[in-house]
């Protein structure tokens, strides 16, 4: 394959002549540039993800010896563990469209310019770069049964309200929930801020002209400009609800009360680390990956058809 | 050093043509060969007139965790083994672990099969999934007979598989419930004569809640309480050690009075409102905590623990009590404690210098320092009970020698406790928790582990108890 730009010459019967030494050192050249980050890949990405396959197919047997099968997925698939664990990751995807709308909202009414709004711009975005470990501790301690909240809930009199946060098995996961949510906001506010900065403001002027209300500007060019960007920021938040979930659960209930609060990536760890069983925690990443590749399938799909409407 | 003939680094340096070169290679490849060919010939054992492989004899321990001053007492320990040059063929090196790596950093570095040559582990069922996945070697081989035989036999069950010794028990674990003599006095309990016997223990905690005190102080959001809970009570109902591993065989269900039965009486204990109302709040340690805060006037705890209660609130507050009475069973009375085990690794090719030096650690001396640096009393009958200098650890061997000796969570395997006890006992602490569902919980959790871990069933099953 002859790289962009370079002539091959044909000779006089009008076939294409073999192409010089020195043209084809140079069809080679890109190649030897995207070298080095295709062996970084292969080694971090791809040798990882084959030895991973390979454990997960794979179970210690007595002794030291190895066999190998599917029993590991089918051991993985038919635990109930699992199956909590798959909902409860489908419950903080809940979470993304509340994040959404609420992160457009607020940068819809920051980009009004409110009085003080680079001060709510701040506040709204500290969370956000504050370390998740910290942030759990912290909220474990606020929601614990006689913790700030329920104390603060107790003094405007409204202890019927107060609950054992964390330790309800029916509330925890939406707890953790609501922390997420809480410290994942200032990240879109900021992001969803950015785009409306590069928008056309003239598109504004005339929309103001024409007599549109504030609701009709929202509609019809906020969220039409956003589009690309809530895209975005959608399938990282996804992702994130699938794969970056950890360190809250582990730090706030570590998978319980009554194991309620398990996540796949909890499971993952707690199968190869607490539990000592790697090959059935590979069975259970390579379920995870099947995930995020879905997840980025259909992410690349709307970005094809959000471009096509673009276009 | 100067002379045109001297080497320099450098292109300007003196060349080496490729004769030279490979000569050159050769031998620095012999060199390197020298000490793996010692090393292969010194063979696995290094007993048996074997030569010792060299280099130093590398051990993962841990302790200070549990029984603080462990690590002073390990590094001299090990410093006055290597000063003395009780090793000819080298010294010994200890390297604290931590809790969370315990067994992850051990089980990478056994795959790779290079790594300690002594490793230590928590005791029972939670060392022989080490010795099932093949990382641990047999003691048989590496100790006396007669030698091991000082060692507790109580202790040494732990671990004693297939027909060979695979731990050596390093201290005891032992285990009891902390109780607040003055607030017994308050609630009119008779602080010396704690309850023994269920009724009693029902009725002092509801004189205790009565006069305004929190009966039980626990912490359950980390999950390690229901561990605790199933070891003081759940053996109750048991006549032999055999009984507590038989549903883990298959030779019967885990399931009647004699096994489920305890269940019953922690349903008893949450529904009368005994335990502080934040229990899935808190960690096992803060629940503690609620005793050393005197929040609380009981809570489970280990023997060092108590003793510190003792130290900080006098010996006139502090007390020491079993589990209460329940259960039908020879073993309704019992002696809850456990041992943590040292093992020599089965890819060391110093095996019998890691024994040598294991063996050194139950040296009357060695084991009288170890009890004055951090309170840990080694399971041997070498170590003589006029050493024991406080009330609790007086009081502790007293029961000892009176009564049978358990800890259930050494014997029944690890996944049971994970799938089954904790999360059966956390729902017990909810609104709509139900016995039934904790037993269900913990019957799946067995048949869960049959399924998922062929194994180490198969090497359960042969586990027989040393008689």
């Amino acid at each position: 394959m002859a790289a962009a730009g370079v002539n091959i010459p044909t000779n006089r019967r009008g076939t294409k002549a073999r192409p010089s030494r020195r043209a084809r050192a140079h069809s080679l050249t890109p190649y030897l540039f995207v070298a080095p980050a295709v062996l970084v890949l292969g080694v971090v990405f791809a040798y990882a993800v084959v030895r991973l396959l390979e454990q997960s197919i794979s179970s210690p047997g007595l002794m030291g010896e190895t066999e190998y099968g599917l029993q590991n997925f089918s051991a993985v698939l038919s635990d109930p563990l699992f199956h909590s664990a798959v909902l409860n990751n489908l419950r903080l995807f809940l979470a993304v469209p509340v994040l959404t709308v609420i992160a457009v909202l607020l940068a819809a009414l920051l980009f009004e310019r409110v009085r003080g709004w680079r001060f709510y711009s701040s506040v709204i975005f500290v969370p956000y770069v504050l370390a998740v470990t910290v942030v759990g501790i912290i909220f474990s301690y606020i929601l614990q049964r006689h913790g700030l909240l329920n104390q603060v809930l107790s003094s405007l009199h409204l202890s019927s309200l107060t609950r054992d946060w964390l330790g309800d098995s029916g509330l925890a996961i939406w707890s953790i929930w609501a922390v997420v949510v809480w410290q994942q906001l200032g990240f879109g506010v900021v992001l969803f801020l950015a785009r409306l900065s590069s928008i056309d403001v003239t598109l504004y002027e005339a929309a103001t002209l024409d007599r549109a209300g504030w609701w009709q500007i929202f509609r019809h060019i906020t969220v039409p400009h956003l589009a690309p960007v809530i895209e975005f920021f959608v399938t990282i938040s996804l992702i994130n609800m699938l794969s970056w979930i950890f360190n809250y659960v582990y730090v706030m209930t570590g998978g319980g009360p009554v194991r309620s609060t398990y996540v796949l990536e909890l499971l993952i760890y707690q199968t190869a680390f607490r539990d000592g069983l790697p090959n059935l925690a590979a069975a259970l990443s390579v379920v995870v990956l099947a995930f995020a590749v879905v997840l980025l399938s259909v992410q690349s799909v709307l970005r094809h058809r959000i471009e096509r409407m673009e276009g | 050093m100067t002379g045109s003939d001297q080497p320099t680094l450098g292109r300007s340096g003196p060349t080496f043509d490729r004769r030279q070169l490979l000569g050159a290679g050769a031998l620095a490849l012999g060199l390197v060969s020298v000490p793996g060919l010692l090393t292969a010939c010194g063979g696995g054992g290094g007993t048996g007139g074997a030569p010792a492989a060299g280099g130093e004899v590398l051990a993962w321990y841990w302790g200070e965790q549990e029984a603080a001053g462990m690590k002073g007492f390990f590094e001299d320990a090990v410093k006055k083994y290597n000063q003395a040059g009780r090793d000819k063929a080298g010294n010994v090196r200890a390297v604290l672990q931590e809790s969370d790596t315990l067994y992850t950093a051990f089980r990478t570095a056994a795959e790779a099969k290079k790594g300690p040559d002594v490793q230590f582990f928590w005791g029972g069922t939670q060392a022989l999934e080490d010795v099932w996945m093949g990382h641990v070697a047999p003691l048989d081989d590496l100790m006396p007979k007669a030698w091991m035989d000082k060692v507790n036999k109580d202790a040494r069950r732990e671990t004693f598989w297939n027909g060979k010794q695979w731990g050596l028990p390093f201290y005891e674990i032992n285990t009891a419930w902390a109780y607040n003599k003055k607030m017994f006095e308050r609630a009119g309990l008779d602080p010396k004569n704690p309850p023994a016997s269920w009724d009693d223990f029902i009725a002092a905690l509801t004189a205790l809640k009565k006069s305004g005190v929190v009966p039980l102080g626990a912490g359950f959001k980390d999950a390690y309480l229901g561990g605790w809970l199933i070891s003081y009570f759940g053996a109750q109902g048991f006549d032999s050690i055999d009984d507590a591993i038989a549903p883990f065989r298959g030779d019967v269900e885990y399931s009647g009075e004699k096994y489920v039965g305890w269940l019953d009486r922690i349903k008893e204990l949450i529904d009368r409102g005994f335990f502080n109302d934040d229990v899935l709040s808190l960690d096992l340690y803060q629940g503690q905590q609620l005793f050393e805060s005197q929040k609380v006037a009981i809570t489970n705890s280990v023997q060092p623990q108590i003793v510190g209660f003792q130290r900080k609130l006098g010996v006139d507050t502090v007390g020491a009590m079993l589990s209460p009475a329940w259960g039908p069973g020879k073993l309704a009375r019992f002696f809850p404690g456990g041992s943590q085990v040292l093992t020599v690794t089965s890819f060391s090719p110093r095996k019998g210098r890691a024994a040598q030096f294991l063996q050194y650690l139950h040296e009357p001396a060695v084991m009288k320092a170890m009890y004055d640096a951090c309170g840990a009393i080694a399971p041997d009958t070498r170590f003589d009970p006029a050493w024991l200098n406080t009330e609790v650890d007086k009081q502790m061997a007293e029961l000892k020698l009176t009564l049978p000796t358990i800890w259930y969570q050494y014997y029944y395997p690890f996944p049971f406790e994970r799938d089954g006890v904790t999360p059966g006992v956390q729902q017990l602490f909810q609104p709509q928790g139900s016995v039934k569902t904790a037993v269900d919980m913990m019957q799946q959790s067995i048949k869960k582990w049959n399924r998922e871990q062929p194994a180490q069933v198969k090497a359960y099953k042969q586990w027989q108890l040393l008689g």
